[in-house]
């Protein structure tokens, strides 16, 4: 189970490429039988695909920390987006673990996730994710 | 591409068109394989039932992603979006409509932001997103 000890724990994925096929896709999806959108390029939220989920998965595999992945609950994110992504961009993604608590017998993980541009090292994107899981107690 | 507003032409209390989507089982289908998330919670029906729900949920992630779209159709864009976030509060269930509202609540003219304060419901008038909020960089007329 998560605790305080796991705190500046660190999950990297390299390399995640911003591509074209997938963004098509995810992008219709957002729009379901809607019309797309002519917003731009790239979803804005996409960083679930390059940033969160890359992360956050190598977190859930992580037996160490031992997060209880039945009846987790993802219960806030926020996104900064300070460059946008193109096609064909390729990132580096990093998730931390700033938090560990327990509220109320449930465990409040919070990640804090930063995306730079593989070249330059460029910030596109950084956030918060809050995960709820079951504790030692529920 | 749509209209853009200028920062001068937006003041405290404006409120961004609604936007409302019927959430299909299709439609969270074909997010969580684009998205890559295998969570079973949102496209098998009996886990679903399983674990509490009355069916299939929507990833909370998909939610903010149309409250997202709705904040950038007013912004004139994605690239405007200069930051967002909501608590997940209740599921959106499948077949469900997500009705999203956004409401100005701080004009910066000298960084150009304006802050949007978010928030979506469904129709069955349970809140499914909370203390959204939003930035956005808007053009100062030229």
């Amino acid at each position: 189970m998560p605790d305080a000890s796991h705190v500046g724990r660190r999950y990297r994925a390299e390399g995640q490429v911003i591509d074209a096929e997938r963004v098509r896709a995810f992008a219709a999806s957002i729009a379901g039988g809607a019309d797309l959108p002519d917003l731009g390029e790239v979803p804005p939220t996409f960083a679930a695909v390059y940033c969160l989920f890359p992360t956050m998965g190598q977190l859930f595999f992580d037996t160490e920390v031992g997060l209880d992945l039945t009846g987790l609950v993802h219960g806030e994110q926020e996104f900064s987006f300070h460059h946008p992504v193109h096609i064909g961009d390729v990132v580096d993604a990093t998730a931390e673990i700033v938090s560990v608590e327990d509220k109320r017998g449930r465990v409040f993980l919070t990640l804090a996730l930063e995306a730079t541009r593989a070249a330059g090292g460029e910030r596109v994107c950084s956030g918060k994710a809050l995960l709820i899981a079951p504790g030692a107690t529920s | 591409m749509n209209q853009a507003p200028v920062l001068t032409a937006v003041a405290v209390g404006d409120e961004i068109p609604e936007l409302q989507r019927t959430v299909e089982q299709a439609q969270i289908s074909a997010y969580a394989e684009a998205a890559g998330d295998p969570n079973p919670i949102h496209i098998d029906e009996e886990l679903a039932k399983a674990f509490g729900f009355e069916g299939t949920i929507a990833h909370g992630m998909l939610n903010l992603a149309i409250l997202t779209e709705a904040v950038a159709r007013w912004a004139g864009g994605y690239d405007r979006v200069a930051s967002i976030g909501v608590r997940f509060s209740r599921p959106l269930l499948r077949g469900d409509t997500i009705i999203c509202t956004g409401r100005v609540v701080e004009v910066d003219p000298s960084s150009g932001l304006v802050t949007l304060e978010l928030g979506a419901t469904s129709d069955r008038g349970e809140r499914v997103l909370s203390n959204g909020r939003a930035t956005v960089r808007l053009s100062t007329p030229s």
